[in-house]
């Protein structure tokens, strides 16, 4: 009876971290393909013509057309700064720098990937659109409550997630030492 | 309870190996790949431009929707496959997808070439003509060797402004892609 128990509960934990792992490792995948540079996780090996294991697992479960190395970097940041998860019911603000890059995009999207601006509103806040503080740095609005300034206008409700897409970027190539930054986000008023 | 402990163990070691067979089966398993979701367009040998993404729609491919996306889909077992033709003044890059959905080689406009696509994709064998000098290519063709035959070309334009889209897009598709007839 005892050897029994004993097998059940090894075969049960074997099949919670096999399956478990796993699931982790192929969507947040912080500890094993992804990068994180505060609240925005990238996988810079998508684009290799030889990804590592885990980025191969990543893509396969997204099917996508991926950005290749030498084209840019995608980043995605599910909770703000403080870990708290993103919300449409709240208002956003990111502040500060972005790597070099030639252009960057900003757009919200759903777990599906479906975009999520207003009716009418641009789907994606292009960085030649926006207008930046004194030192250089930007400050964008995200959410459905009116805001002054560069403003991504969303609609809907529930849980959505940010990609902020890179193209021909420096960032993780090891180039400058305080090149891998990205803008910090807060909470603002919440519905 | 030593015994105990050596079970859990035992678990947790048999866990770790089910994690290593999930990460390397599952890009072999899976039945919606990039490759289906690109033959699903008709883009074989000819620029196709991607449909816009729309708020609210969905987004399989995650194309971003301020870029203008050409794709066009090549098998060298035809021949070698050329990309031909002039782009608007403004950024675009290039990507090579191998049938596994990895990108095997990407290039931007800015590394030199500015509007000009002149781009020749050759296998192995057609490489090794290549330096016998039994293949004829124009003078500043940029060669790309693919270890595979079956590909696809994604071209992502940026029109830096949306007023510009419809234009850019007409000129993108008119960028040639194939063998050479």
């Amino acid at each position: 009876m005892r050897f029994v128990l004993l097998l059940l509960t090894a075969i049960a934990i074997a099949l919670a971290t096999g399956f478990g792992l796993s699931y982790y490792a192929l969507t947040d995948g912080r500890l094993f393909g992804a990068a994180q540079i505060g609240p925005w996780i990238s996988w810079p090996d998508l684009g290799s013509a030889a990804p590592n294991p885990y980025s191969r697992g990543h893509l396969a479960r997204e099917a996508m057309l991926q950005l290749g190395r030498a084209e840019g970097l995608q980043f995605v940041a599910t909770m703000d700064s403080a870990g708290e998860p993103l919300d449409l019911a709240c208002s956003y603000r990111l502040d500060g720098h972005v790597p070099v890059s030639s252009f960057w995009t900003l757009s919200a999207v759903d777990r599906q990937g479906v975009n999520l601006a207003a009716p009418g509103a641009d789907l994606a806040l292009r960085s030649s659109e926006v207008v930046r503080n004194n030192d250089g740095s930007m400050s964008v609005h995200v959410g459905k409550a009116l805001s002054p300034g560069n403003w991504l206008e969303l609609a809907g409700t529930g849980p959505f997630s940010l990609q902020l897409t890179l193209y021909d970027t420096t960032a993780f190539s090891g180039f400058s030492s305080d090149n891998d930054t990205m803008p910090a986000i807060t909470r603002g008023d919440c519905a | 309870m030593t015994r105990i402990v050596l079970w859990l163990l035992g678990g947790a070691l048999l866990g770790g190996i089910i994690h290593i067979l999930v990460i390397l089966t599952l890009p072999l398993l899976a039945e919606e790949t990039t490759w289906s979701r690109v033959s699903a367009f008709e883009a074989k040998n000819q620029m196709l431009i991607l449909p816009q993404v729309e708020a609210g729609e969905p987004n399989p491919l995650r194309l971003d929707p301020e870029l203008v996306y050409g794709l066009c889909q090549v098998d060298l077992a035809d021949g070698p496959a050329y990309l031909h033709g002039l782009l608007p003044d403004a950024f675009w890059s290039l990507a090579l997808f191998n049938e596994a959905g990895a990108v095997i080689y990407s290039t931007t406009n800015r590394d030199g070439i500015g509007q000009t696509v002149e781009l020749g994709i050759f296998n192995a064998a057609q490489t090794r003509l290549l330096a016998q000098q039994q293949l004829d290519i124009a003078e500043g063709l940029l060669v790309v060797e693919a270890p595979s035959d079956r590909l696809f070309v994604l071209v992502r334009l940026s029109p830096p402004h949306e007023a510009m889209r419809k234009r850019f897009a007409e000129r993108l598709a008119a960028i040639s892609c194939g063998p050479r007839p």
